[in-house]
């Protein structure tokens, strides 16, 4: 059988306490804007399952025993490391795609200022460049 | 056939002088692209003071990055074929011609190859070649490319299109692979490279084991995942 109060109570204290220090500082990095909102919902909800989880470890040994697994604190690995796997990789997806946003913006930019700079210039101007047998007919 | 010649340059003012005088000499007819690529070292000022046609990204986006730009400019442009062109002096521009008469005769991508009539020599420096050969020959079934990381490659229209619009085609071997899989027709031409002149490469040998796993990582399990684009592609404008 399980002994529901796994954990005693001075490192009860201390969980509690560190859960609610890491929701204050996220809650502050919220408050000081930097966190777009969307991505702090994550860390809330993360931030008070820590919190749930120190004030109430019975939970953990409830299910750890539900799914026969041998020690609660494996259930509570198991679940966070999890769940922050899974948010490490959404992370990714989102920084590749900004890396290819940032890459088309800056060719862009780049294609967009030539051609301003193409058209502004005198077509004589263009002689001496590479650019100029673009509009001619090909070289066959 | 209207080639354009990308020139991806990234700090290479003292090599890129000798290469354009090179261009100029042996194919006039033909245009350039100089990308200049965020350098640090005044390239883009250079290009600007000789009138030297150039296309200055705004910051340093790598090879890949610079190369898609220079090839973008020549898909919007109406380009035929472009031709990817180091800036540091190891292309020879005299084998631009005879690589973009081969890529007439019906090619996708000619890649100038430093090993189809030369052998290629068994060194540690030719390991990573060896094996992202190997790699290659593997995932097509036994096409033989023997020099997957020569970097002087032209490209037709129909290649230029997909390279040139869509993520994850970096100038490089496993998009070679990759592009065979999806029915690309390509072919090796001996072209011979020189020596660095100047400025440093985009690879210190360093990097190069970790670029060696990547690309032969990415040639035999990333691949059979994606989508063929060239195919879409052709049937979307046929």
């Amino acid at each position: 059988m399980y002994d529901s109060s796994f954990i005693g109570w001075p490192l009860q204290v201390v969980l509690i306490l560190g859960s609610l220090l890491t929701i204050l500082f996220m809650m502050r990095r919220i408050r000081q804007s930097k966190l777009q909102i969307q991505d702090s919902i994550f860390w809330i909800i993360f931030s008070f399952l820590l919190l749930v989880l120190s004030i109430f470890p019975e939970l953990t040994s409830w299910v750890s025993q539900k799914l026969e697994i041998a020690s609660p604190i494996n259930f509570v690995y198991l679940v966070i490391i999890f769940v922050l796997l899974i948010n490490q990789f959404l992370s990714s997806v989102r920084i590749s795609r900004m890396d290819a946003r940032l890459q088309q913006l800056a060719q862009r930019q780049a294609l967009d200022e030539k051609y301003r700079a193409e058209a502004g210039a005198a077509p004589a101007a263009d002689e001496n460049t590479g650019a100029s047998a673009a509009s001619e007919e090909p070289a066959e | 056939m209207k080639l354009l010649i990308v020139i991806p340059a990234y700090n290479e003012l003292e090599s890129l002088p000798g290469v354009i005088a090179d261009l100029q000499t042996h194919c006039p007819q033909h245009d350039y692209l100089v990308v200049n690529d965020g350098s640090t070292d005044g390239t883009g000022a250079l290009c600007r003071q000789n009138g030297w046609n150039m296309l200055d990204l705004p910051i340093n986006l790598g090879l890949a990055g610079a190369f898609q730009a220079g090839l973008l400019y020549a898909w919007e442009q109406g380009y035929d074929a472009a031709i990817q062109f180091d800036a540091d002096g190891q292309h020879d521009a005299a084998y631009v011609q005879p690589l973009l008469d081969k890529l007439s005769e019906g090619y996708d991508i000619v890649i100038g190859s430093r090993f189809v009539t030369v052998k290629k020599p068994i060194t540690l420096r030719m390991a990573g070649s060896f094996i992202i050969s190997f790699a290659i020959r593997l995932v097509t079934g036994g096409v033989k490319v023997c020099d997957p990381t020569g970097g002087m490659r032209v490209f037709n229209r129909r290649v230029m299109r997909v390279l040139a619009n869509n993520l994850n085609y970096p100038p490089e071997p496993d998009t070679i692979a990759y592009l065979l899989r999806c029915g690309a027709k390509i072919c090796e031409q001996q072209v011979s490279i020189r020596e660095r002149t100047a400025g440093t490469s985009y690879f210190t040998m360093i990097k190069s084991v970790k670029y060696m796993a990547q690309t032969t990582l990415s040639i035999l399990f990333v691949q059979w995942f994606r989508k063929n684009d060239l195919k879409e592609e052709a049937a979307e404008h046929v």
